[in-house]
């Protein structure tokens, strides 16, 4: 048995880092559960529940500073929930050691999509197409960082979409929101401000661990027992990471994940590899 | 020329422009705040019930570990199921762990028909109405799942 302190401890760091990188806390506290004994399974299947409370915690702030914006939002779940139901049913007949080293590529890969992007600055998108027009995916919110109103409008929908098939499709599988990965697709493909992507995916996060959460509901991998003291701890970690993520630079939260991602990216593969 | 015009012309850091009503509109009110507090309600509530549960099993017990699992249902067979204890006043810790997960997974449900109903009664949107309801067909069919 799991000692209850320490599922506790390692539950709140898990959602402190998860709120503050807009990631959910799936990423920090799978590894962590594997590495203090959890079987791989049940640490996707708890991490997957406590993803809802991260991200649907996080999200109720940043839906009422009005910087979410919820079009998109429902847009994009449309193709995240089918992606993470495919994600968890896979998921619950596959054997360990692909979790472990898929879940090693997959921090790796996101690691290295935001280490190249580290220094760029958002830009409106010159030219929005016509389907991304018919969504209607303009949006403006107050930054309070810059201190002036930013309004923008999402562009490129019809590749947004597919490709959050896949992010969907990542979280099912191995129980983390996959946030970076939707934050990645809302920057570099639909052109949204860094602020808005961030909060948008958080929104979208809540309904696609929903969607993944009942695959493994049903598959019996859920343990109450388990899931109540990490739902609490990620939930007041992931408290704490909303209140800071406000009031700080898109570049102070980056560089803060970049370091995180690659530890826990090369530590899942080695024992991924190791067996 | 108008004295606001000349006011800003002699400052070397003009005020950012204000908020027009379009941008104060622009998809906000009222649909973002009501999501907002079904959120904030729904977690908060659930996290008051995990903690009441967990809790309590300590006074009991003097830990706070419970081990077991939910084998064979789906989320609104649990959900029922542990109504029907509640009412039953059949009241143990196990059972404010249950709700209290229960009530989390039906936020993001409850979050999204919300949206719908927004999106159908108050923006008007056919487009997003259709949308929603998608998601919501979705997740419905997912939580009736064994």
């Amino acid at each position: 048995m799991m000692s209850f302190p320490v599922l506790l401890v390692i539950s709140v760091a898990a959602g402190f880092v998860g709120a503050m990188s807009g990631m959910g806390g799936g990423v920090v506290l799978i590894p962590a559960l594997t590495l203090v004994g959890m079987d791989i399974k049940h640490a996707i299947a708890v991490s997957i529940v406590s993803v809802i409370a991260t991200s649907s915690g996080s999200a109720s702030a940043y839906v009422k500073d009005h910087i979410t914006n919820l079009k998109v939002g429902m847009f994009l779940e449309m193709f995240t929930i089918l992606g993470a139901l495919t994600g968890a049913a896979i998921t619950v007949v596959s054997s360990r050691r692909p979790l472990f080293l898929l879940f090693g590529l997959v921090l790796l890969g996101t690691w290295l999509a935001l280490f190249l992007q580290r220094n760029e600055h958002w830009t409106p998108v010159a030219n929005v197409d016509r389907f991304s027009r018919w969504l209607d995916l303009r949006g403006s919110y107050y930054d309070q960082a810059q201190g002036q109103v930013i309004t923008y409008e999402g562009a490129r929908a019809w590749a947004g979409g597919p490709l959050m098939f896949i992010a969907g499709l990542i979280a099912g599988l191995l129980g983390i929101g996959a946030g970076a990965l939707k934050v990645l697709i809302h920057d570099l493909v639909m052109g949204l401000p860094p602020k808005v992507s961030t909060t948008t995916s958080n929104l979208i996060i809540g309904v696609t661990a929903l969607a993944g959460t009942s695959v493994y509901l049903a598959a019996g991998l859920i343990d109450p027992g388990l899931a109540a003291p990490v739902i609490i701890g990620v939930g007041a970690g992931a408290y704490l990471g909303t209140k800071l993520l406000v009031r700080l630079t898109n570049m102070a939260v980056r560089r803060f994940f970049l370091v995180v991602l690659l530890i826990l990216g090369l530590e899942m593969l080695i024992r991924g590899i190791r067996g | 020329m108008s004295d606001a015009n000349v006011t800003n012309a002699a400052n070397p850091n003009p005020p950012a422009p204000p908020l027009t009503e379009e941008d104060l509109l622009r998809g906000h009110h009222p649909l973002e705040t009501a999501v907002g507090y079904i959120l904030q309600v729904g977690v908060l509530l659930s996290a008051l019930l995990l903690a009441i549960g967990l809790t309590w099993r300590w006074f009991v017990t003097g830990h706070f570990a419970i081990e077991y699992s939910i084998h064979g249902v789906n989320l609104f067979q649990f959900v029922v199921q542990e109504v029907r204890l509640a009412l039953a006043e059949a009241f143990r810790p196990r059972l404010f762990v249950n709700l209290g997960i229960a009530v989390l997974l039906l936020t993001p449900y409850i979050r999204v028909f919300a949206s719908m109903i927004l999106f159908a009664a108050v923006e008007r949107n056919a487009k997003y109405t259709a949308f929603t309801a998608f998601v919501l067909a979705v997740l419905t069919y997912t939580l009736f799942l064994r």
